[in-house]
Order: structure tokens, then sequence, then C-alpha cells
């Protein structure tokens, strides 16, 4: 038995790939959501000339100081005292198991969406019915995009469900402004993407990433949508500016008033999840998906142009991943240098734990900045390494496992690289723009992005059709 | 008659609002960006490890002044427990073995909680006995009675802990012009 699985993995190393990707993309994401967690707390902090929540930690008590991570330690501080704490329960409350069921729908929600998003080009290997493709999606469809949509628009049963069975008018009344949030712009979301979808010319997300591989990134073909698309997910997330569903001087926490300990934590995760996909799916649609550059580049030959599409990234595989771990050692360098500043000022500072800060800021310093030799050193081993394809059958270049593996890596980096950039523009706006009243966001909603995405629409519709 | 705010003639890009957030956006970063490098420019404190600088006359804690030989300046007169509004300084007298000097205090207590930290004490005291600029601007008791300072603990103070310009706590035992002063008390031509 034991041995009939060990030798269909050994023959069929793609299958398994496919197979574990289905729990891998989610708890992928998931793992994002403790960094989005701190990049919010820390970036707010930052913003507002303060150094934020910096006071928990681990202490070691060989090394006689502690490690505070930057802020990590107050997610799992936070973890457990949400998980530990009591469940109340409101006595007003529905007891069927409505109240209950709640804060789970927005959460499985959004574990699913990431199905539809294509985490890395799609990888041609060869079966027993000739050529086949794994693709970077869990869920592979025609209708992908539209799935995706239907999808995410039904995490806002859960909230309306929580809301109306808490039995609570601040509840009901956030509960009524989310929904009314969602109705009115989810109707642009869909607009703004359509243009992308008539230029592509398909609904499926694997064909517009790998679309904008060959040609150019969506934010280039499509500035307006692109723009239309990020200010509907921002009011989809319910973030600031769009945020009238919490308000604390007007109803309380807005339908999650009734909350709390791990149910609590339930619906914020689902919150920060749901960032985490919107900035996925603005990668995907727009900013290149998995793609390294926007446009081609002068790399062929002779300096022939070339598109940076995948079967260019795995012929030139080690100069990608040293250029890629190049970034990263800069970035872990200075990141390194900017912490033993830290160190230096704190130490002048003259406060009373500045040896235990000082050893701290050592560590840090030292782990960061090894990882950053390791990695320069990685680019160095790397960057001469040139695949070929390993044979080709119908046209078709097969690489070989380990080939697309890393290659997949590299790809699914670009792209975790990418929604941790448009997550912190979340964050930014966040603590850059004051609220919307409510009818402003209506009027913004109906009477601006939606004929606006109309018009583009129109438009974008008239040049594919004359570019046909 | 009500006051007619004129709203700003907002123009046609300021109306677009995509500039205006950029234009906030930039703001913010350079906030952002100036925290993340410049660990000095957070106008914030690491309290409780790092302490305000409090200035010298800040009116803080009491303390009891002390001549060189280590007995307090304080003669018992009562100026500064007559001057208080919060009537916090409890003073009991005794007779002064110093044929120069009429009283002593055997107890001086100053209950912290009803202080005011007027200054009153200080201005009213007609030998610099009693000062307020310890910097002890926090204070900490486990009870009521925990802040009820007595004599030895408004006389607990290091010379050291104050500027060496200060020639009336650097008088006192443990001071730089200690030995001087000493000298001068004991030939008699202090008082």
């Amino acid at each position: 038995m034991i041995h009939d699985i060990l030798l269909w993995i050994q023959n069929n190393p793609y299958q398994l790939a496919a197979l574990l990707l289905v729990p891998a993309i989610p708890l992928i994401f998931f793992n994002i959501l403790p960094l989005l967690v701190v990049m919010e707390r820390r970036g707010a902090a930052f913003i507002q000339d303060r150094p934020g929540p910096n006071r928990a930690g681990i202490w070691i008590p060989g090394l006689n100081t502690r490690i505070r991570a930057f802020g990590m330690i107050y997610n799992a501080c936070d973890f457990v005292k949400l998980a530990f704490k009591e469940r109340f329960d409101p006595k007003f409350a529905s007891s069927f198991g409505y109240y209950a069921a709640g804060p789970f729908i927005p959460l499985m929600v959004a574990l699913i969406v990431p199905a539809f998003i294509p985490m890395f080009a799609p990888m041609a290997y060869q079966s027993e019915q000739g050529i086949a493709w794994l693709m970077g999606t869990t869920i592979s469809t025609h209708s992908g995009l539209l799935a995706l949509f239907a999808f995410s628009s039904l995490s806002i049963y859960g909230i309306v469900l929580g809301s109306w069975a808490s039995n609570s008018k601040f509840s009901l009344l956030g509960g009524m402004r989310a929904s009314a949030m969602m109705i009115s712009y989810e109707v642009s979301i869909g607009l703004a993407a359509a243009g992308m979808f008539l230029i592509v010319g398909s609904f499926d997300l694997a064909k517009i990433a790998a679309w904008q591989g060959q040609h150019t990134w969506g934010i280039v073909a499509q500035p307006l949508g692109f723009i239309h698309f990020t200010v509907a997910m921002f009011a989809e997330c319910n973030r600031t500016p769009f945020d009238v569903v919490e308000g604390d001087s007007e109803i309380v926490a807005g339908f999650h008033t009734e909350y709390g300990a791990i149910r609590f934590m339930l619906v914020m995760s689902a919150e920060y999840y749901h960032v985490i996909v919107a900035s996925a799916l603005i990668s995907t649609l727009f900013l290149g998906s998995y793609h390294l550059s926007p446009v081609p580049l002068p790399l062929g030959h002779d300096g022939a142009m070339v598109d940076l599409d995948d079967q260019w990234m795995r012929a030139n595989l080690g100069p990608v991943i040293a250029v890629m771990l190049g970034i990263g050692a800069i970035g872990a360098a200075g990141f390194a240098y900017l912490i033993n500043g830290r160190r230096v000022h704190y130490n002048r500072s003259g406060a009373s734990d500045a040896g235990t800060r000082a050893k701290e800021y050592l560590i840090y310093t030292g782990a960061i900045g090894g990882a950053a030799v390791a990695m320069a050193v990685g680019a160095i081993a790397l960057a001469g390494w040139h695949p070929q394809p390993v044979a080709t059958v119908g046209g078709v270049p097969l690489w070989g496992g380990l080939v697309d593996a890393v290659t997949a890596v590299v790809q699914f980096h670009v792209l975790v690289g990418k929604i941790l950039l448009v997550s912190w523009l979340f964050v930014w706006v966040r603590w850059t723009l004051p609220r919307f009243r409510y009818d402003q966001i209506m009027a913004l909603g109906w009477k601006v992005l939606l004929n606006l995405a109309l018009i583009n629409l129109l438009i974008t519709a008239i040049i594919v059709k004359l570019v046909q | 008659m009500a006051k007619v705010v004129p709203r700003p003639d907002l123009g046609v890009w300021e109306r677009l609002y995509i500039g205006e957030i950029v234009k906030g956006l930039m703001t913010t970063f350079g906030h952002a960006a100036k925290s993340l490098t410049n660990p000095g420019h957070f106008p914030t404190l690491q309290y409780p490890e790092q302490q305000p600088d409090i200035p010298r006359d800040y009116r803080s804690r009491h303390r009891l002044m002390k001549r060189a030989d280590g007995s307090p300046r304080c003669v018992a007169c009562y100026m500064c427990s007559t001057a208080c509004p919060a009537r916090c300084i409890n003073i009991v007298a005794e007779e002064s073995p110093d044929k120069h000097i009429e009283k002593r205090p055997v107890r001086f207590e100053i209950d912290l909680l009803l202080c005011v930290f007027c200054g009153y004490c200080v201005e009213a005291c007609p030998c610099d006995a009693i000062r307020m600029d310890t910097k002890l601007a926090v204070l900490v008791g486990g009870d009521r009675a925990g802040f009820v300072i007595d004599k030895q603990g408004l006389m607990d103070w290091k010379p050291t802990d104050y500027p060496a310009d200060d020639t009336q706590s650097q008088k006192a035992p443990g001071g730089s012009l200690n030995a001087a002063a000493l000298q001068e008390l004991k030939s008699g031509s202090d008082h």
C-alpha cells in the first residue's frame, strides 16, 4: 500500500504538486496575515512619528536579552489572549446558530478565493496521454474571475447574517452599511475588470496573467481600470476611506459589535485576509501577476527585445535568481544598517535598558546581515545557471521537475512581493485619508466610478475592435 | 448673526481627488521614511527606560537641605506649614542643642497626596531649608502611608546629583564644598 503510494509519487511528481497546491495556497496566503498585521501597526506608528508596539518580547535567558522581532510577538500575544478568552454569547442574540456561524463565512470565503489566482506560469509535463499542463491555480476554469467574484461576494452573507443574528441595532446598521457598500461597489469592480477581459478575451486569470507577460501589464493597458478597481477594492475590503461599516462614534464596532474572543479574531482575520486577497487580485489583473517586467526588455541576442515570459525565465533562471537575490541582499543589508543605527542611537540616549537592547539589536544585525551575505553568495553561485529543455514534445519545451519547481518558487515570490507592496498601499492610504461620509461614498460609487468605468469600457471595446 | 465660513473654491484638479490624494500620500510617506531611517526622529520617549529631561526649576518632590555636619537646615519655624495651602506639612519641634539656634524639627513630614506642589513652602522658608528641585516627578507608594515622606526621606539625597554651582547643596556631606564648609562651621562663623 505505502509502496504503491511512493511509487505513484515517484512517477507523478506534477500530479502530486497539483494535489499539494490545494491546501498550500490558502495556507501560504494565511501566513502573510501576521506580516500584514505588523505592517499595519508599525506602518501606522511610523506615519504618525512614533515607534509603535515594541514591548512584547521573548526573554532569552542565556543571552540575557529579549527578542521582540519587530512587533511580531504581539501577534502571538493577541492570538493567545483572544483564543483563551471566554466565548460569550449575548442573551439577546439568535440561539439557533446564525450568530455563531456569522464570523466563519467571510473567512471561509476568503480562503477559497486564492484558489483562482495563478501563483506561477503553467508547467508542461509528459503524462501518459501526452503533454499535460500543471496550472498555477488550484481551480482552473474558463469562468475564472467570474467564479472568483461570485465567491468573494458571498462573504457579505456572513456579515449580514452575523449582524442580523446579533439582534443589536449597532450590528444591524453596520451590516446594512456593509451590504449597501458591497452592492454599490461590486458593480464598479466588475466593470473595471471588464476592460482586461475585453483585451485578453478570457475570464481565466491564468490567461490574463500570461497575456500580461507577453504584452504589457494591465496597469499600462488599463490605467483607468486599475484606479477604478483599486478604489472599488478598498470599498470592498471596508478599508479607509470607505470604512463606514465600523464607526466608533456612530455604530460602535459595526457588524461585529456583539462578537468577542475567538469570534472577533475570526472577523478581524477575515478582514485582513480580504486585504491580502484584494492585493493579490490587483497584482494579478493589473500589476503583471508573476511577471518581472512591465515591458519587453533588450535582453535577447544582439540587444533584441524579448518578452520576459516564463519560457525566457526558465532559460535564464540563474541570472533571474541572481538579480532577485541581489535585490534581497541589498535590502537586507540596508535593513541591518538601519537596525545598527537604532542600536547606536538607543545606546546614546542613556536609557536604563540600553545594554539588553544593544544585545538584541546586535542579534538582529548579525542575523539579517548574515542573510544578506548568504543571498549575495547565492546570487553569485547561481548567476551562471542557464537550464536547457530536457525534451521538446510537439513544439512544447519540457524543462524537468527541478527547473519547473525553482521557476514556480521564483514566480511565486515575485507575486508575493507585489502583494506586499499593494498591501502597504492599503495601510498607507488608511493612515493618510480621512473617511468619507456615507452619502459621499454612495455618490462616488454610483455617480462617478460607475460612469467612468462604463466610459472606459466603451473606449476599450472600440479600440479592441479596431485593433482586431 | 451667523458667521459665514467661505468654502474653499476647489478647481477641477482638486475635485478629481487623485492628485490631492497622491500629495497626501507623499506627506505620510515622508513621515514613515523618516521614522524608519532616522531613529532620532520620534518625539516620543521609551518611558520608563528613557526618562524625560526635567528642568532644575521644575517643582518636583521636596527635599530638606543639610548643613555641613548633616543636620537639617530647618529651624522648625513653621513658616512653610503656615504658608501651605494644602496643609500637608506636619512639623514637630524640639529645642536645639546648638546655642545659636532656638529649635530644630524632631519630625518633618509632608503628605505628598495632599501636596499641590505650589512651591509656597520654598518661598516661605527663611533659611533655604526646603527646596523642590529633586526632579522626582513620578511618586510611587503602596498605600496612603507610603506617600507621607518623613524627615529622613526628605534628607535622603546626594550632593553629586546636583550641579557644582549649587553651593548650598555642595556644602552638605559628600559635596565638593563640604570640607571647607565643615571647617567654617567648626570655627563658629556660620551663624
